[in-house]
Parts: C-alpha cells; sequence; structure tokens
C-alpha cells in the first residue's frame, strides 16, 4: 500500500500543473478573445428573458442518482428516464449504455438506450433557449459537458432548473445532487460537446421543442427498436398534434399490424388513402394489410394503384402485388381443383 | 488474408443473423423508418445497412461488450446512427469523467460570466 502513494502523489500533481496551465491559456484566450465568441447564446439570453419563459423553474422532483467512477452515462440516463416514470436504477443501465474500454458512453447509446424502456427520445436543437424552454415544460435534459483542459473530460449531466435573474442552471451532476453552473460556464463546456442535449419522454408527451419532422423521426426510431406498443402510443399523441401528416398514420398503421390489430390497421390506412390517394407507402401497406386479412381480391387493387404510382418504393410494390396475385391464383386453382 | 476473409464471413452472418427476424416481422409492409430518413437513404442496398450494423456491433464487442450484448444495443440504432458510428466509435465522444475538474473552471468561467451577463 505505501508505495502506491508516491506515484498517486506525482500524477496528481502533474495533473494539477498541467491543470493549472490549461486554465491559464484559457484565461488569456478569454481575454484576447473579448469573451464574446465563448458564449454568445449567453450574450444573447442576457438580452432578455425569451418570451413564455418563467423567471425561475427547478425540477426538484426529479430523482437523484450518484454516479459511480465514469459512469455518468448510467447516471444520467437513469435520472431523466426514471423523472418520466420508468421504474430503472443507474446500475441497471450501466449493461445498456456504458463502454467497458471507453471508460464511459456514446450520445447514440444514450439516445438507443431510452427507447429499450419504451421513452422517445430526441436531441434538441443546439439552443440555449430550447434547454431552457424543455426544463421549464417540466422535462429535465441530458447535456454533454466537456470538463477536461483539452482533449478528455466528456461528462454527461441534467438540467433541472435555472433562475434566470442570477443567471444560473441548476444540474443533477456527477456526485452533486444539486449543482449549480452560471450560464456563461455551462455554455463554455457544452459548447465544446456542440450544444448536445437530449430528453426521453414518454409516448404519450411531445417535448416543448419538437419539431415536427425530427419528432416524427424520434417516433419511428422507437417503432424500429421494436416496441410496437409504445409507438402506438407516440403516433395517436402526434396524430393529435399534427393530424395531417401522412407518414404519422402509416406509422401508426404499421404498429397496430405489427400488433396483430389488423382491423385497425386497415382503418388508419384507408382514412390516410383518401388525403393522400398517390401514396406507394399507403397503397402498398394497404394491400398487403388486406392481403393478411385473407381479402387478397380486395388488395390487388391498391397493390396495382401502388405499382402504377411508381417512386422509391416500386420495386417493394411489385413485391407485393406479384405475391397477391400469386396467392390469388393458388386459391382459384385450389378451387376449380375442388370442383 | 484468412483473418479478413473471416472477418468478413463473420460479420456476413452476423448481418444475417440481426437480418432475419426483422424480414419476417415486416413481410410486404413498407417501413415507417424507410420513410422518415432522407429518400437517398431509402434507396441504399439493405445488405449494406446490416453490415453496417455488423460493423458497429463488432466494435462494440472489441471495447468490452458480449455479443449478445452489442447486438441488442445495435437494435436500438436507427439506420442514421448505426451510419453516424461505423467506424467512428473510437474517435466521438464518451461522456464519463466526475465534477472534480469544474471548480477551477467554474471561477474562471465566472470572472468572464460577470461582464457579460450581470453588468
Amino acid at each position: 500500500m505505501v508505495d502506491l502513494v508516491p506515484p498517486l502523489a506525482i500524477r496528481s500533481a502533474l495533473k494539477n500543473a498541467r491543470f493549472t496551465a490549461g486554465v491559464f491559456i484559457f484565461a488569456t484566450l478569454a481575454a484576447l478573445s473579448g469573451c464574446a465568441s465563448f458564449m454568445p447564446q449567453t450574450k444573447e439570453l442576457g438580452k432578455a428573458l425569451p418570451a413564455g419563459l418563467p423567471e425561475e423553474i427547478e425540477l426538484t422532483a426529479t430523482p437523484f442518482f450518484p454516479q459511480l467512477e465514469y459512469q455518468c452515462g448510467p447516471a444520467a440516463l437513469a435520472t431523466v428516464l426514471a423523472a418520466g416514470g420508468v421504474k430503472v436504477t443507474a446500475d441497471e443501465l450501466v449493461p445498456q449504455v456504458y463502454l467497458p474500454e471507453r471508460k464511459g458512453s456514446l450520445q447514440v447509446e444514450m439516445l438507443a438506450a431510452a427507447r429499450r424502456h419504451g421513452m422517445v427520445s430526441y436531441q434538441l436543437a443546439p439552443r440555449f433557449e430550447d434547454l431552457l424552454r424543455e426544463i421549464a415544460d417540466g422535462t429535465p435534459v441530458v447535456v454533454l459537458q466537456n470538463l477536461g483542459m483539452f482533449s478528455s473530460g466528456w461528462h454527461y449531466a441534467v438540467a433541472i432548473g435555472y433562475n434566470y435573474e442570477r443567471g444560473t442552471l441548476v444540474l443533477r451532476s456527477g456526485t452533486q445532487e444539486r449543482d449549480v453552473l452560471p450560464f456563461g460556464v455551462h455554455e463554455i463546456v457544452w459548447m465544446r460537446g456542440g450544444y448536445w442535449a437530449m430528453v426521453a419522454v414518454p409516448p404519450d408527451k411531445i417535448p416543448a421543442t419538437a419539431d415536427e419532422n425530427r419528432w416524427l423521426a424520434a417516433v419511428a426510431a422507437l417503432e424500429r427498436a421494436g416496441d410496437a406498443r409504445s409507438a402506438r402510443t407516440a403516433y395517436t399523441t402526434f396524430l393529435g398534434r399534427w393530424p395531417a401528416n401522412v407518414n404519422a398514420s402509416i406509422g401508426l398503421a404499421n404498429a397496430h399490424h405489427t400488433l396483430g390489430d389488423l382491423g385497425e390497421a386497415e382503418a388508419v390506412l384507408r382514412k390516410a388513402a383518401t388525403s393522400a390517394p398517390d401514396s406507394v407507402v399507403v397503397l402498398n401497406n394497404l394491400a398487403q394489410t388486406l392481403s393478411d386479412l385473407g381479402r387478397d381480391q380486395e388488395a390487388l387493387p391498391f397493390a396495382e394503384r401502388a405499382v402504377a404510382a411508381g417512386g422509391p418504393f416500386t420495386a417493394a410494390a411489385q413485391k407485393t402485388r406479384d405475391s397477391i396475385a400469386e396467392r390469388l391464383r393458388s386459391k382459384t386453382g385450389g378451387v376449380e381443383r375442388l370442383k | 488474408m484468412k483473418s479478413s476473409w473471416a472477418r468478413m464471413l463473420c460479420r456476413l452472418l452476423m448481418a444475417l443473423m440481426i437480418w432475419s427476424p426483422m424480414q419476417l416481422a415486416q413481410a410486404g409492409m413498407i417501413g415507417t423508418d424507410q420513410l422518415v430518413t432522407a429518400p437517398s437513404a431509402a434507396d441504399r442496398t439493405t445488405v449494406l445497412e446490416f453490415l453496417g450494423r455488423a460493423d458497429v456491433a463488432n466494435q462494440l464487442q472489441s471495447l468490452g461488450l458480449d455479443a449478445k450484448n452489442a447486438n441488442e444495443r445495435v437494435a436500438a440504432m436507427t439506420d442514421a446512427e448505426v451510419q453516424m458510428l461505423a467506424g467512428k466509435i473510437n474517435s466521438m465522444p464518451a461522456g464519463a469523467d466526475s465534477t472534480g475538474v469544474i471548480i477551477l473552471l467554474l471561477l474562471v468561467g465566472a470572472a468572464v460570466w460577470w461582464i457579460w451577463f450581470r453588468r
């Protein structure tokens, strides 16, 4: 044990020396550049509180999972999932997001792992205002910070509150249950990760800053990850907000189809076919659904229309039509043989 | 030479492994994820995409995961996310560090922030 002490002491001394140098360089650079380029969004926010935001809010009910060594990824993700009602702990998320050899968690995996718990994960636009809007809407936000002086030092924390007058952000971060950072400090460490931020919300909720197309992609990602039940809820919620979105109708029908509710799928697709009569995907999927219901005769005209409409999905549409035609032939063949 | 062939074969087998259950589930239906990605992505051959998945699963394995875990993790990703990771995992940020460092940074940052925000 004793001979372990000197190397550690040297290491920490070196680390401190390097760190001091880093701080010095940083401060010099900051002074030289006149600071503005170091925190452009803080400067913008400093002018006025964006419309519709409260002066101050803190989501105090957000649970806290103090991180173990290197495991801020699982801890941060557990925080937002649990806040959204998922029963999960940081330890349970370690095998889902932590990469042993990298001693950390990748951004993509943070987004992907949330889907495995039936939540829709959404990467926010790289805007400080959006971060505040999500918090004000009651949604804690995972942010990627870089706390190192040079290249390493990536860290996930969860923003849970702010005070505009003081210009401070409140975060669940590492072992600190309530880490208070000035907006500017947060921007400096956040900017280095490209202002990366994500939320994970239950499928019956739409984030305050969600963009129609990007939100649909987020829901489709949940469906693709295999959770058709949650995806169905999310598509239904989506259509409540944006009823004219044909792709969302297709998604809802696909989720119904996966869950075996073929009748529901048919109803959704028929409705979509009236508003988008030339959509290859609507026609193809309606034909396939009718065929799965054993109504090939009824399915064939839709399949023909899908092929005639053309576009990037023509090959798939032709395959659907051919298999329906084949099933019809074998059926009639069977009937004739019986005669 | 031999090992590169073996690796290729492994990837193909993994791709098929990941691919086959999807094929069964999606027969005849055009998936929503194909719709919401860029139109050019829809044209890309499916085999290439699944090789991408196998590739990422392989890389995750080399970073300390077992095969089952790696495949489950890749299965939760979108095609776009897989493309983002393929071949680049080692250069991507992996959030890890604790907050010890922040204290000093805070002092510097606070000074700068004071100038802009509290004035």
